[in-house]
Order: structure tokens, then C-alpha cells, then sequence
């Protein structure tokens, strides 16, 4: 045996695949434990061998990316034969379960321990010259003890200089920010950060903040809720690849809608909505924003509300598998919209949950 | 944050597992090496005993002739394929990892370079199709590509991340433009000098220097083969002239000097030719279609499949016979699909 594999066998006796609970286009993902320890994991068996150009774009981007970042999020990487598994630490649920659960009361103090955890990790990304390009609520992973983890690099990729063409179609529709939908193909941290705002904004909600049907009905939803960018608001964003003229609409006060947020709060939402991306506030000044020195102070994390899912088992595969569960419109609508992505990448990161029922179903 | 304190190259795989001493580096060398070879003796024995003994194997610095002759040719597909440069420099660091977990006598760096190239332009983000690729590459098919894939990226322990040169050496000049008393024309008038430093870069992707040096060392070293003031300037810049840290880093620059320099001598293709000549009466029989010692080794593979397969049957049977054809507990055959593919 080649010394490669041997190594790799003996990582691989480490782990114990348990239980499959489910599927995507490019994994399968296994409820599993470590063997001396018993410590449950979700071990996500990447295929291969089936596509035509070889290994998975969006496995060789989660990998790469997780091999760096050394996230609590990955525990080991082993290989089985012809398959790549990722060991991943088990993860009950995740925000937008949490969001979704009716039955649970979020006090100020909650959203605000949940948003210092996703700025938290987001400005260890940036630090590390990664974008994210796909976060929202399902990528929010929510540890038992109540740390929040963002997970699915499906879509990262790392940036350094300026004037580096990316492609725009990233970024599930509800969170991603206006200057994508205009078609830029030079962008930076800043789309993440929007990300970071819709789901602020979600928290305080409960309901998807900006939710359009279709990529130009985003933007609509967009305009109405923010009003329309003038160009003294976003100089040169009608020079945008795919500016078209969407309509005049009126600047409504956020104050409007959150009609209980703090003014602390309404401003750094603001602040990561505006449409200017070199003006929209960076993760690292995000952090230092008033808003979390403020009281009250960030719940801790073992305190956070948790989900019924969280202490229920996994339904069983059938219902866990395959598009069954997706019938459901609105979680269909969360998925990448945008043609060539949508098959493989976004989409996988819905159907690889390790608990996919929804309170209350 | 503790975190903010570890420079970002201190938390990268390449600096946490693919740095060497030039010592550490000649024995993982001489060690594989030495494995191969006994491995290879055995295979030989088995297949027809007495007929290890008329092999003349490859020698560790052998192997790694070779392996340097198929980084060169590197630049070349990339020039072809007009890859970023990024590409490139990837695919050398994979080609010359790979070689630290396996031998030539078992993977020919032909195929490997081949599939290290391919592999590199999508873990830096840009994919070509595979069609395109091998139908550019002559003699070459997919599977040639494909069937490496796997191999190669389990050899690099999936760590995609490469931290290069040529990156180092852009900060390193960018700072030469911010320094204090910097000709404001700078990045103009001294270009030249910024193109020759690349250019020692390039040489240096053939030297082990990446697997004992961090990149900007080696760029500080190929500025300083370039222009000798601008890198003083530069280091003097970082550290007060005359302290610890500044001659460590002379000798250090020194060092990596002599590797470029070396590297920069063309590989002797005639001796090349010998080893790979030589190369294809030592390699391991198992690895090379239509031996005896491949096809017994297929056929056991082959034989282990099948036990798997009749297994199943027999399990869907009885299932189909209890009336449940898709059984009723679910983890006691997880096995069954985990190697399916």
C-alpha cells in the first residue's frame, strides 16, 4: 500500500458513519462519531468520479477553505477510497430554523449576541482575504452550546488585488446586495456585509427581509424598501453592466417597519445597507460599532433561545431525502436563482442539512 | 484577539506542513525512495523470483531529476493555455508536494504534472473544461487527468492553499514605492528592476526553495539578485540596520541566492533521458497495465468487489422475501453505498 493511503486509513479508522441524513449534488452527508470518544460529527462524503471535469468546483473551494481557516467548523479531512470526506463538527441547527420557530421569544439581546457572532467570524474571513459570497440564514450554523458558525464555502473564494474580474452570480437572491444585481463584476467585502444587514434585519422580522421573486424583482423589493439610489447616493451605479432603470421610490425611515429597534440598532443596520459599497461598513468596524457596546449586552450564547429541532432526532431518510421537502415555495425561493449556478451549488447547501424539518410542519 | 497576533502565513497549511531543512527535506527524499525500491525488489521476486537482482533503480536525486525536468515544462503549458500566473506557480508547488509523499518509480511525473496543471487552474479559481485541456495537450485523454485526480489532491492533503513568490515580491515592491524618501517615479523608472526580480522568482520554482523558505524571502532574495540597493533599502526599511534580525536575514537572502542560482542552470536532458530510459524497466510493475503483478492485483480488487456484490444480493433478497424491498433499518447498511462510487 502506498504510504499516502496508509495514512489515510488510519485517519479514516478515527470515524464512524452513522447514520445518512442527507443528500446533494455533490455529497452526502452522514450523522457519524469519532470512535475513541464518541463525540457525534457530520462526516459529508463528497463525490467524485461522476463528474466530467473532475473534482467539484464548490468541493475544491469548501475544502481548500476550511483546510486554511483552521474554523472550529472542521474537525479532520479523510479520504475513502475513491471519496473525499470532510468531518465536520455536528450541528443541530441553524438560524433560520431558529427564526422560523414561532414558539420561541427573541429579547433584543438575543439578535445582538447572534449578529456579534456572524460579525465575528465574517471579519475572520475578510482577515483572511476570503469572501464568503453566500450567507444568510441556513449557513448559520448553531452549535448546541449556542455558538453560531458560518459553514458552506460552496462559494468563497479568496480576493487581494483590485480590478480582479469575480462572476456575479453568487449569493442567494434575498441576500444579495444591489451592486451584483447590476451585473458588477469587481466587488469586495461589502457583499457580504449587505448579507450581514438582510439577515439583521431578518432577526428583528422573523420573516425575510427583502424577499423578491425573481432578480429583477429584487431589486424592486430593494428600491421600495430603501428607496431608489440616486447618484449622489451610489455615484456611478447607472453605469452598471446590467443597470436598467427600475422605477422611482421614495426613502421610507427604517424606522417605519422596526418600529422597536433602538436607535443604535436602526443605525447600524443602516449602515450595512447602504448602497454605496465602499461606504457600507467593514466587519471589523461593524465589531466596534456602538451598537454592541450599548445595553442591553449580548445574551451568552449557552443562553440563546434554542429550537424544538434541536432537541428532537432527525426525521427519518425519506423524508430527508431528495426534493420532497424543498416543495415547500419558500424554501425553494432561498435557493441561487442564477442559471449555471443553480443545480450544483447553493441548492446543495439546503439539501445537506442535517435536520431538515421546519417547526411546526 | 489572540488571533489578530499570528501573522496570516503562520495559520496557512504551507507554513503548518510543507516547510523543510534541506536536510529533513534529502531524507523524506531518501526515505520514500528507500521504501519504493524494497516495495518494488518484492513485487519483482513475486512475479518471477531472481529478477530483482539485473534492476538498476533510481537513486533519490535521480527521481528528483526528473521531477525537475517536468516543472520546467510547467511554464511552457501555461504560455499554451495562457493561464494567470497564479496557475502556474500553483502547479509546480503541487507537482514538487506530491513527490515528498510519492515516488516516480510508482507515478510517472508525466501524468502528474499533467493532472497537478489541471487541477491547480480550478483550486485558483480558473476552470477550463477538461475537453479543452487534453484536446490542447497531445497524446493526452481525459482519463489520462482524471484518473490522477483523486491520487494527487489526497497526496497534497487537500491543501489547495499555495502562499507564492511572485505575490511577495508585488507587496515588496509596492512597499519600495511608499518608503520614505522614494523616488516618486519609482515604479516606473525602476521597473526593470521589478521584471528581472520576477524573473529570478520564475528560476526559483525549480529550486526546492519554496519548501524551505517563505515567499518573501525568496522574493527579497530574487529583488536583491536584481538590484542589490533596493533590497537593502527594502530590508533596512523593516529592520534598523546593523540589528539581529538584519544580518539573519542576509544570510538567509544568501542561502536562497545559491538555490536560484543553481536552479537556474538548464536541466541536462540527455541525463534525464537516461533516467527515464531506466526508469521504465524499474517502475512498479503493479502500476503498469497488462503486468503479471497488475492484473493479480486487479484481479483481487476484482474478486473483493464481487464478494461485496453477492453480499448485497443476498441482503436485497432477503429483504425482498420478508416483503420490505427497502429493508427497515437504515444504519445497519450504511456500508453498502459508501464505496459505491
Amino acid at each position: 500500500m502506498d504510504a499516502v493511503e496508509k495514512a489515510n486509513t488510519e485517519r479514516q479508522k478515527r470515524w464512524v458513519k452513522d447514520q445518512k441524513v442527507g443528500e446533494g449534488t455533490y455529497a452526502v452527508v452522514y450523522r457519524g462519531r469519532e470512535a475513541s470518544t464518541n463525540r457525534k460529527v457530520a462526516i459529508k462524503k463528497i463525490k467524485v468520479g461522476q463528474f466530467k471535469d473532475g473534482l467539484d468546483m464548490s468541493a475544491i473551494r469548501e475544502v481548500k477553505y476550511l483546510r486554511e481557516l483552521k474554523h472550529q467548523n472542521l474537525l479532520d479531512v479523510f479520504s475513502s477510497k475513491t471519496n473525499l470526506n470532510l468531518v465536520l463538527e455536528f450541528l443541530d441547527s441553524d438560524l433560520e430554523m431558529i427564526i422560523k420557530d414561532r414558539s420561541l421569544v427573541f429579547l433584543p439581546a438575543d439578535i445582538k449576541s447572534w449578529m456579534a457572532m456572524t460579525f465575528r467570524g465574517l471579519e475572520f474571513c475578510h482577515r483572511n482575504w476570503i469572501l464568503h459570497r453566500d450567507l444568510k440564514p441556513n449557513n448559520l450554523l448553531i452549535a448546541s452550546d449556542g455558538q453560531l458558525k458560518i459553514a458552506d464555502f460552496g462559494l468563497a473564494r479568496d480576493f487581494a488585488d483590485p480590478g480582479y474580474k469575480m462572476t456575479c452570480q453568487v449569493i442567494t437572491r434575498w441576500y444579495r446586495p444591489p451592486e451584483l444585481l447590476f451585473g458588477s463584476r469587481y466587488y469586495s467585502t461589502a457583499v457580504d456585509v449587505w448579507s450581514v444587514g438582510c439577515i439583521f434585519a431578518e432577526l428583528m422580522l422573523r420573516t425575510p427581509y427583502l424577499a423578491g421573486e425573481s432578480d429583477m424583482d429584487q431589486l424592486k423589493t430593494i428600491f421600495r424598501a430603501l428607496g431608489t439610489p440616486t447618484e449622489a447616493d451610489w455615484p456611478g451605479h447607472t453605469k452598471l453592466p446590467d443597470y436598467v432603470p427600475i422605477g422611482q421610490f421614495p426613502k421610507t425611515p427604517l424606522r417605519d417597519l422596526f418600529t422597536a429597534a433602538s436607535a443604535d440598532t436602526l443605525n447600524l443596520l443602516s449602515q450595512c445597507l447602504i448602497y454605496e459599497p465602499r461606504k457600507r461598513i467593514s466587519a471589523k468596524d461593524g465589531l466596534n460599532h456602538a451598537y454592541f457596546f450599548a445595553l442591553p449586552y449580548p445574551s451568552h450564547p449557552s443562553k440563546l433561545p434554542k429550537c424544538a429541532a434541536q432537541l428532537t432526532a432527525a426525521l427519518p431518510l425519506e423524508e430527508l431525502d431528495g426534493n420532497t421537502l424543498s416543495g415547500k415555495t419558500n424554501r425553494l425561493k432561498r435557493k441561487l436563482s442564477s442559471p449555471d449556478d443553480a443545480k450544483t451549488r447553493s441548492s446543495v447547501a439546503r439539501r445537506l442539512d442535517f435536520t431538515k424539518q421546519t417547526p411546526g410542519s | 484577539m489572540a488571533a489578530s497576533k499570528t501573522p496570516l502565513y503562520e495559520a496557512s497549511t504551507q507554513f503548518k506542513n510543507w516547510r523543510y531543512s534541506a536536510q529533513s527535506l534529502a531524507k523524506v527524499r531518501s526515505s520514500l525512495n528507500a521504501a519504493a525500491v524494497s516495495v518494488i525488489r518484492n513485487t519483482f521476486e513475486l512475479d518471477e523470483p531472481g529478477s530483482s537482482s539485473a534492476v538498476s533503480f533510481l537513486a533519490p536525486d535521480e527521481e528528483l531529476l526528473l521531477v525537475r525536468l517536468y516543472v520546467s515544462k510547467i511554464p511552457q503549458l501555461c504560455g499554451f493555455f495562457r493561464f494567470p500566473e497564479e496557475v502556474e506557480a500553483t502547479a509546480v508547488s503541487y507537482l514538487k508536494r506530491f513527490y515528498l509523499k510519492n515516488t516516480v518509480m510508482d507515478w510517472h511525473p508525466k501524468n502528474v504534472m499533467l493532472t497537478a496543471l489541471f487541477l491547480a487552474t480550478k483550486t485558483t479559481n480558473n476552470p477550463i473544461s477538461l475537453e479543452a485541456y487534453t484536446n490542447n495537450i497531445p497524446k493526452t485523454s481525459p482519463s489520462d487527468v482524471l484518473d490522477l485526480e483523486f491520487l494527487v489532491a489526497q497526496s497534497l492533503g487537500f491543501e489547495f492553499a499555495v502562499w507564492h513568490a511572485h505575490r511577495a515580491l508585488w507587496g515588496i515592491w509596492l512597499d519600495l514605492q511608499t518608503v520614505p524618501n522614494a523616488p516618486p517615479d519609482r515604479a516606473t523608472s525602476q521597473s526593470e528592476v521589478y521584471d528581472t526580480a520576477l524573473r529570478y522568482v520564475r528560476a526559483s520554482r525549480l529550486s526546492d526553495a519554496e519548501l524551505i523558505y517563505t515567499p518573501s524571502q525568496i522574493a527579497l532574495a530574487s529583488l536583491s539578485m536584481a538590484s542589490p540597493e533596493l533590497a537593502t533599502e527594502w530590508a533596512e526599511s523593516k529592520f534598523p540596520s546593523g540589528s539581529q534580525g538584519l544580518s539573519a536575514l542576509q544570510a538567509t537572502v544568501a542561502a536562497i541566492r545559491t538555490l536560484i542560482a543553481a536552479a537556474e542552470q538548464p536541466v541536462d536532458v540527455e541525463s534525464v533521458r537516461g533516467v527515464d530510459l531506466r526508469l521504465k524497466l524499474c517502475k512498479n510493475p503493479e502500476k503498469v497495465v497488462g503486468s503479471k503483478a497488475y492484473l493479480a492485483k486487479k484481479a483481487e480488487e476484482e474478486r473483493k468487489a464481487e464478494e461485496k456484490r453477492t453480499r448485497k444480493v443476498i441482503e436485497v433478497e432477503k429483504a425482498m422475501a420478508e416483503g420490505d424491498p427497502f429493508g427497515d433499518e437504515l444504519a445497519g447498511r450504511l456500508d453498502d453505498d459508501d464505496d459505491d462510487d
